[in-house]
């Protein structure tokens, strides 16, 4: 049988951390609320904006508009080297949220290995950065501090190099893998391809919905602007989708810790009171043989 | 003639959804005006003024710094990364507007001439409002 001061000692220790992970789930609750109206008020220009790309994507690969060659709209065959942006949070502490990500990122990189493809990783968010050094992982570079708090500038900033490196034809292909937010409960794995933009699913023998000619020249001048707007603002979006779904997740991992520590006091309430009442017993038994011998 | 129906979106949101007998834009190449069943069109905007004119014929300037618009015969979309609306019911509504119209437009840092007219259009506006 345990010590009683044992169990008064555990009982005590859960209920401190019952009080912090329940306070790190309101304080979870709070910034969700936050950074899902921020999600929400975004995804509709991200909609949109995919829709706008899309459209022009489709026109280009159903040579609508004559002469455009742009690396940013051509599949390319053999990829050679690839950038992969991963996103994770900058803390733990959220259940499976980064671990999903970094899973999907694992297995991006087998498939291109065994294609033979160089791949440069680009991490955004400490967890994931910490777990590719510690399993020895190169990182091409990484940023620390962006994935909890979303900037516009510093997100530009970082994915610059990936834009003009595509442009210049050192790297074939960008991807991106985060996970994001779907509801209150839920999180969604997005493994996205950025470049070069995806034409596979437009069919050319569509009616031509757009009557314009539009010369080869102002065409390229506006797609160049509008890739460089387009590739941005899918970082930024999936920033701000990430840091939704992040404290989603945590909210979720701390109430079940919550409840777990209410269990766990529960028991250790009754292993108490049978210790208790054991010790009871055991004191009676010795004064009653004490009385009885005495007789 | 009909109205056209037009959507102004940004990052943050939307900012004008609704009907317009006409819409003003500060195309790359020079303002054009696009009224109800415009043929198909996507180009880009810089930085300057759209002018809605809505159905009660009242005008709405919104300042831009930079967009893509899609034109269609059946409404024209507008994405614009940042974007203000000279608009409020009260003065001091429209004075703040103004504020953060001449604040996004130092933030576009640009020697564009089309920059220095905005300015005053904006300024116009926001008279024509008080």
């Amino acid at each position: 049988m345990a010590n009683l001061k044992d169990i008064q000692r555990q009982i005590k220790s859960v209920t401190n951390t019952q009080k912090t992970t329940r306070a790190m789930k309101l304080v979870s609750t709070a910034k969700l609320r936050r950074a899902e109206e921020l999600a929400k008020r975004s995804r509709l220009y991200a909609a949109k904006m995919n829709q706008v790309i899309a459209e022009i994507a489709g026109r280009i690969k159903c040579n609508k508009v004559g002469g455009i060659d742009n690396r940013c709209f051509t599949e390319i065959e053999s990829p050679k080297t690839v950038d992969i942006v991963f996103v994770t949070a900058d803390k733990g502490l959220c259940g499976g949220f980064n671990i999903q990500t970094i899973k999907a990122v694992k297995k991006l990189l087998a498939e291109y290995k065994e294609e033979n493809v160089k791949v440069r990783l680009r991490g955004i968010g400490k967890k994931g950065i910490e777990f590719f050094k510690y399993n020895e992982v190169e990182l091409f570079d990484s940023v620390a501090n962006l994935s909890s708090k979303p900037d516009k500038e510093r997100s530009d900033d970082f994915i610059e190099t990936s834009i003009e490196d595509f442009k210049d034809g050192k790297i074939d292909a960008l991807h991106i893998v985060y996970n994001g937010y779907k509801n209150m409960i839920t999180q969604e794995l997005h493994v996205n391809k950025i470049l070069p933009v995806d034409t596979e699913q437009f069919e050319c023998d569509d009616e031509p919905k757009s009557m314009l000619e539009i010369e080869a020249q102002d065409e390229e001048h506006m797609l160049d602007s509008l890739v460089n707007r387009y590739v941005q603002y899918a970082i930024y979006y999936a920033l701000i989708d990430s840091v939704a779904a992040e404290h989603s997740a945590r909210m979720q991992a701390m109430d079940a810790a919550t409840n777990n520590a209410k269990d766990m006091v529960k028991s250790l309430n009754v292993e108490f009171n049978k210790a208790r009442q054991a010790a009871i017993t055991t004191e009676l038994i010795e004064i009653i043989s004490g009385v009885e011998s005495m007789k | 003639m009909s109205n056209l129906k037009l959507e102004i979106l940004t990052p943050n949101g939307e900012i004008y959804n609704g009907e317009a007998l006409s819409v003003t834009l500060p195309g790359e190449e020079g303002e054009f005006g696009v009224l109800a069943e415009h043929s198909s069109l996507s180009t880009l905007l810089e930085a300057g003024v759209i002018d809605i004119e809505k159905v009660d014929k009242s005008v709405e300037s919104i300042l831009i710094n930079w967009g893509v618009v899609q034109v269609d015969e059946e409404k024209v979309v507008v994405l614009v990364e940042g974007a203000v609306a000279i608009r409020g019911e009260t003065e001091s509504d429209v004075a703040r507007a103004l504020e953060n119209a001449k604040e996004l437009i130092d933030s576009i840092k640009d020697d564009n001439p089309a920059i220095a007219s905005a300015t005053a259009r904006i300024e116009l506006a926001a008279q024509n409002l008080i």
